[in-house]
């Protein structure tokens, strides 16, 4: 009896070959995505409500059009840069929990680039000085955010976690304060912490007029290219995970540990940089106080669910993107209430961190290497 | 790995399905359907608030105008313009949004959508401050209130009720308007009452914006301060701080007086104590514009709703008979312009 292996033609073959690592890889996400949707379902069938319709309003709002496209990639857009910035500290050994801080910080660096600076040099600058000015020096601030606690890692030992955490409060109370004193929209009918707008040449255009999808997105594509490129074709990518791997081997193979986390924390800080960027320049035209809450902590389910890869983490992206906007028309079609989505959202990290539990439901065996998210104390 | 297989596969069938069975709504685009959508701001429809507050005038417009109504609550500032364009697309006839942050994009989407009618509860219309009605967008209305007459009607409140001749009130910031009308419309009131009443007013200017709403220790360590020297009414205004004043004020014995709705629903620590809440009247304003809107007579700019004062609820018995024939009687006066609280919308 022939095995369905040798029946195939060599094309399949060939095509199975390349299929079946990818397919071997994202086997685990997806299925735990599956039993997140039916898990929720099941949620929302027992509050009351009706599933299918639930599900057919988050596909509608998340693809059914062409405007629900552009959304999804409008919120693609952040998640993708700050996954990224998550997936590369897991990359380096680091676990890099101040997304949210280093986000901040760049959106209000661009957006006191983009409102303030053609006062400053009392010039009209052209947009194609103004909006790379806007956006270097918001991912600039996001990477000297993060490097601070890079360099207490890599020179006093104190634990990045810690050290990320605590500047995040630092940067949103720092942010508060100066969207509420210096920098706040003087106009007196304002009654909210923000930003003027910012000038009409530091804006990034939308790509198709009358949507929203802006060219912010083709830049975190490429970006999440280029990390690839970083990361697997050179050598301070293979340092980088050389270090996160073992840093004992990195150092006795002559890499400089020190030099390097601080250089992945700010490399970090810059992705994260950029997401508040964006938002800034190509979105809301201004900073205001309370945009973009979670985002840095959703990066974190972003990149774990994207398995640290570049394109794991635009895929994981895109599927948080597509959720959190496809929310409007599940509720608008059956009331039921968005926060169902952080529930299934919720799951889905559950069943991706817990991999066990998906493994042992559709028996499918541990080949994969496992990635290791962060070390203890002096690691 | 072939079950592995099989299931990816039959998950992108069914995805692929999905859009071909379309849900059955009503079809609001029709001439003889009104409907009538609500945005939220970034909160929950039931915060005992703005939200449930102007909810409740939509669902009013249901029970009485026929409506289908509809409402989506909004989990992050950028999708307000989506969440607007939901129910426009979707041909609603009256979109409600609430709150200020919420002013630029409904201003936007009622250029865009010029056949629907906006409403924008608390949105404050820039434009008549010229008063040239032409720069008006025709199909929006702010909804706004007389916070000063609240604040009138419970500091006259306060004035008859104290024994020890001496009122007290916290507020979130004299910066924002309605948080500096309510509080001098508090002292208007007062001294309309007793001319020569001893006031302690103190607004938490000394901290950020997002410290001002927020710091319920702030409020009841002030209401305590103003308690030590003899207040026996305490008003906090101002979203926790003030909460935090009111809570205080009636942990120590003395009568409360909450703001914006019914706090006896939204502070049950506070209940015992409550005399009053100086309230936005969002429900029959939002139920108000409404009707307007489906009678064709929609006013544009700036539509003022009415201010107004809670029921005494637990101290019912504790307020006397003249006390509240008097406050009916302020309350009228309010309304028809016979009695003025004199307080400018703006701190000069």
């Amino acid at each position: 009896m022939q095995s369905s292996e040798e029946r195939t033609s060599p094309q399949t073959k060939s095509i199975m070959r390349f299929l079946r690592p990818t397919l071997n890889a994202l086997g685990v996400p997806l299925l735990a995505v599956l039993t997140a949707m039916i898990v929720g379902g099941l949620i929302i069938a027992f509050a009351g409500g009706d599933p299918f319709m639930a599900y057919i309003g988050l596909f509608q709002g998340a693809l059914g059009s062409p405007r629900a496209l552009s959304e999804t990639a409008v919120w693609a857009s952040p998640y993708i840069f700050a996954g990224l910035a998550v997936a590369l500290a897991f990359r380096g050994g680091l676990f890099n929990i101040g997304a949210e801080g280093q986000l901040a910080f760049g959106a209000v660096m661009a957006a006191l680039i983009g409102y303030a600076l053609p006062g400053w040099l009392h010039i009209d600058l052209p947009a194609f000085i103004h909006i790379p000015l806007a956006v270097g020096f918001g991912a600039l601030a996001g990477a000297l955010w993060a490097a601070i606690p890079g360099a207490l890692k890599a020179y006093t030992g104190g634990h990045e976690v810690i050290n990320t955490i605590m500047m995040n409060y630092i940067a949103l109370n720092l942010t508060s304060f100066l969207l509420n004193g210096p920098m706040r929209d003087p106009n007196p009918l304002n009654v909210i912490a923000r930003t003027p707008g910012i000038a009409e040449s530091a804006r990034i255009p939308p790509i198709f007029s009358g949507f929203r999808v802006h060219w912010g997105f083709i830049l975190a594509l490429l970006v999440a290219l280029a990390v690839w490129w970083l990361l697997w074709k050179t050598t301070l990518g293979f340092e980088i995970r050389t270090v996160g791997a073992n840093p004992d081997a990195a150092k006795y193979a002559g890499i400089d540990t020190k030099r390097t986390i601080v250089l992945t924390m700010a490399l970090s800080g810059l992705l994260a940089g950029l997401a508040g960027t964006i938002e800034v320049t190509a979105l809301n035209y201004r900073h205001e106080l309370g945009f973009s809450i979670g985002y840095g902590f959703d990066a974190i389910a972003i990149a774990l669910l994207g398995k640290t890869h570049p394109l794991g983490v635009v895929l994981a992206a895109l599927l948080f993107a597509a959720m959190r906007n496809g929310g409007t028309r599940m509720q608008f079609l059956t009331q039921i209430p968005v926060d169902i989505i952080s529930v299934i959202q919720a799951l889905i990290l559950l069943f991706v961190a817990a991999d066990a539990i998906i493994r042992y439901i559709y028996r499918i065996r541990a080949r994969e290497e496992r990635v290791v998210l962060t070390r203890g104390w002096g690691g | 790995m072939k079950r592995l297989y099989g299931v990816i596969a039959v998950l992108l069938v069914a995805a692929l399905l999905m859009p071909a069975c379309a849900p059955k709504a009503p079809d609001c685009t029709k001439a003889d359907v009104f409907c009538v959508g609500m945005v939220t701001d970034v909160g929950k429809i039931d915060d005992k608030s703005f939200n449930q507050s102007t909810w409740e005038g939509v669902k009013l417009a249901e029970k009485e105008l026929g409506a289908i109504v509809q409402y989506l609550e909004t989990t992050d500032s950028k999708d307000y313009a989506k969440n607007i364009s939901t129910f426009a697309d979707a041909g609603y006839d009256v979109i409600v949004t609430v709150g200020f942050a919420l002013g630029e994009a409904t201003a936007a989407a009622a250029v865009q959508y010029p056949n629907i009618k906006f409403i924008g509860v608390d949105q404050f219309q820039a434009w008549p401050y010229d008063e040239d009605k032409t720069n008006d967008i025709a199909n929006l209305a702010g909804l706004n209130f007389p916070e000063d007459q609240a604040g009138f009607l419970v500091g006259a409140l306060a004035a008859q009720m104290t024994k020890s001749g001496k009122i007290g009130g916290v507020f979130g910031t004299d910066v924002v308007p309605p948080v500096w009308r309510f509080g001098e419309g508090y002292r208007a009131g007062a001294q309309y009452i007793t001319p020569a009443i001893e006031l302690f007013i103190v607004y938490h200017n000394d901290v950020g914006f997002d410290k001002t709403f927020t710091d319920p220790e702030w409020g009841a360590t002030t209401a305590n301060s103003m308690i030590d020297k003899g207040a026996d009414v305490i008003f906090g205004g101002g979203g926790k701080t003030g909460n935090g004043a009111v809570i205080a004020a009636a942990q120590r014995s003395v009568y409360a007086i909450g703001v914006d709705t019914d706090q006896y629903y939204t502070l049950p620590e506070a209940q015992k104590m409550l005399l009053s809440s100086a309230m936005k009247l969002l429900t029959p304003g939002t139920l108000e514009l409404i009707k307007l809107a489906k009678e064709g007579k929609f006013p544009s700019g700036n539509y003022l709703g009415k201010g107004g004062y809670a029921p005494y609820h637990d101290l019912d018995s504790q307020v006397p008979a003249e006390v509240k024939t008097k406050m009916e009687a302020i309350n009228a006066g309010l309304l028809d312009g016979s009695l003025l609280t004199n307080v400018p919308p703006v701190k000069p």
